[in-house]
């Protein structure tokens, strides 16, 4: 593995040399740093130092320091790749002449006959099973024990040049909750609007159209004479009406905040809404103690939302459901055994999930290839 | 008289006609948009009108809008405005347009039939009709001037501010036209307003007082 970075950062140390008209270019310099930053953090990573910082954000646009800095390491990464990769192309070459020098060496003309050891001659089988081998395994104990903390040294200095500053890693963070505060505040509006109009249109237009049969009624009951069955016939209406204006009460405020919820948190809440799908559905429980609010009701929905596509829209004769949380995250996973294909286009489900959980800035995943199964992951952040 | 409503909740459509027709009101058309019904006033020439203030598509404020809009087709078209929250925003922009016969009252109104049958024969007659509410807010919102008047001289002002004329503000408080007259003079007076006749003059004479008493 270390080898073969020494040996492609060799490589491309040459391609960059070769590609020096090209360095001005600001988009293709951050995309090869970003390319070389990544291989390195790669390396690093793999030999237990972990990079201080991962590369979420490398190939952001028009970041003036970032391509400055892109630019500055392109030089650096000649002078590196080519200092450091050398070492490696004659290790490995000399491994591949030592190979053929050991077995082969008669083959080759007496003023030719191959070196080991830079600069022995191999004259007979002695010399050529003595050195040659002992060329291979001193190169392979190079291999093994030099060349890694060169690939290193390597990787570190390109890090160290292409690394975001701690203020840019705190732009960068400011940008994203600057983003998510948006969605957030743009969500939160939007399901404002949704209960208002919710309220207006439905409990409260409800009720006006009771009060209006029941002023008619009150009317006409002193009537002379009396129409009963006109009167009965509001009344029944305005009774009607009003368990009617009950049940979309029930409706929104389950919209608004579930009171399962409320009353048993979020475990207990999933247990309900699993229990009342249509489809039998395991739930695994891991521990959601002290979940945000905001945080239980997104999963709360989601998990509905995904179960009422379930029963829906899979054919599914099976489902699962598992929750848990991490320190920060909490993660739940719906799949089904139905038929997937499961578009976001289709429908409002999905796209409510994925407009909840972004809101939280949060991540939901689809996979619901044709012929199933459909697998839903949300992960949420809740430790903040 | 003939109505033509504005009203795209089915419900209170059927409430409204079940109420009107009760009444001795004919409703000529039920419009489910500004468009229709600025269509159907064309079309039926109505002696008074009823808008839903929230009407598709925008759901927003189409109903004033298409009401100010028949108004300038028709001077003087009576409208009265049915909404389920007030804003006294609404309210000024349908009291901006020339001539009387606007009236702007809570859903809430029409379940005392009386009251909102009144009010309509008021605003069909080319008076006014505010909604209690929005008058209570402007008269709380005034404070300072208009604390040189007694309560009863207060409560007279807020009928007066709804439309009533003075026999109505008398049947209302349970007192004589004469009383009454003596109160509305004592109120111009003390307010510095120049006395005005009965009707939507002096609805807009109180009105723009409490408006600028802020």
């Amino acid at each position: 593995m270390t080898v073969r970075y020494l040996l492609g950062s060799l490589l491309s140390a040459v391609v960059t040399l070769a590609g020096l008209p090209l360095w001005p270019v600001p988009r293709l310099a951050r995309f090869w740093a970003a390319r070389h930053r990544s291989r390195a953090t790669r390396v690093l990573a793999g030999s237990g130092s972990p990079p201080r910082q991962a590369d979420a954000g490398a190939d952001g646009d028009g970041d003036g320091e970032r391509t400055a800095r892109a630019v500055l390491w392109l030089p650096v990464h000649v002078v590196t790749g080519l200092v450091l990769g050398l070492p490696a192309l004659l290790c490995v070459g000399n491994i591949v002449v030592a190979s053929i020098a050991t077995p082969l060496w008669w083959a080759f003309p007496l003023a030719d006959r191959p070196r080991l050891f830079v600069d022995i001659p191999v004259p007979d089988w002695t010399t050529a099973l003595t050195l040659g081998p002992l060329q291979i395994v001193l190169l392979l104990a190079v291999a093994r024990w030099v060349l890694p903390p060169l690939a290193r040294l390597h990787a570190r200095i390109c890090v160290a040049v292409l690394s975001y500053r701690t203020n840019e890693q705190l732009a960068d963070r400011v940008a994203v909750l600057t983003r998510t505060r948006a969605e957030v505040l743009d969500a939160h509006g939007a399901e404002l609007r949704r209960i208002e109009r919710d309220l207006h249109d439905g409990t409260q237009a409800r009720l006006v159209a009771i009060a209006m049969r029941l002023a008619v009624a009150r009317d006409a009951f002193t009537d002379v004479p009396r129409d009963d069955a006109f009167v009965e016939g509001l009344i029944r209406e305005a009774h009607e009406g009003v368990e009617e204006a009950m049940a979309e009460l029930r409706t929104v405020i389950r919209s608004v905040y579930p009171p399962i919820l409320a009353d048993r948190g979020l475990d207990g809440a999933l247990t309900a809404v699993t229990a009342g799908c249509a489809v039998p559905v395991k739930l695994e429980l891991g521990d959601l103690e002290r979940v945000p609010a905001a945080v239980a009701a997104v999963a709360y929905f989601t998990v509905a939302e995904a179960l009422t596509n379930v029963s829906k829209h899979s054919g599914a004769t099976g489902a699962g459901v598992r929750a848990g949380r991490t320190a920060d995250r909490l993660s739940l996973v719906i799949c089904d055994n139905g038929h997937g294909g499961a578009d976001d286009r289709q429908g409002t489900g999905l796209a409510g999930i994925r407009r909840r959980v972004s809101a939280l800035d949060g991540t939901a995943t689809v996979d619901s290839p044709a012929g199933g199964p459909t697998t839903v992951t949300v992960e949420l952040p809740c430790g903040w | 008289m003939r109505v033509v409503i504005a009203e795209d909740n089915v419900l209170l459509s059927t409430g409204l006609e079940l109420l009107l027709g009760r009444a001795g009101f004919q409703v000529a058309a039920v419009a489910t948009d500004g468009d229709g019904f600025v269509a159907a006033v064309r079309e039926h020439r109505p002696d008074v009108t009823i808008v839903d203030v929230r009407l598709p598509p925008t759901f927003r404020d189409e109903g004033i809008r298409a009401a100010l809009r028949a108004r300038r087709e028709t001077p003087g078209l009576p409208v009265l405005v049915l909404s389920q929250y007030v804003e006294q925003q609404y309210a000024a922009e349908l009291l901006a347009t020339s001539g009387g016969g606007v009236g702007y009252l809570l859903k809430d109104r029409v379940s005392r039939v009386d009251g909102f049958v009144d009010a309509l024969r008021r605003v069909a007659a080319g008076g006014t009709a505010m909604d209690p509410e929005v008058i209570a807010a402007l008269v709380q919102r005034a404070g300072d001037p208009i604390a040189v008047l007694t309560a009863r001289e207060r409560e007279v002002l807020a009928l007066m501010a709804q439309g009533l004329d003075n026999t109505a503000i008398g049947q209302r408080l349970g007192i004589t036209d004469n009383a009454i007259h003596k109160h509305v003079g004592n109120i111009f007076a003390k307010l510095g307003l120049a006395v005005s006749d009965s009707g939507h003059r002096r609805v807009l004479a109180v009105l723009a007082y409490l408006n600028a008493a802020r």
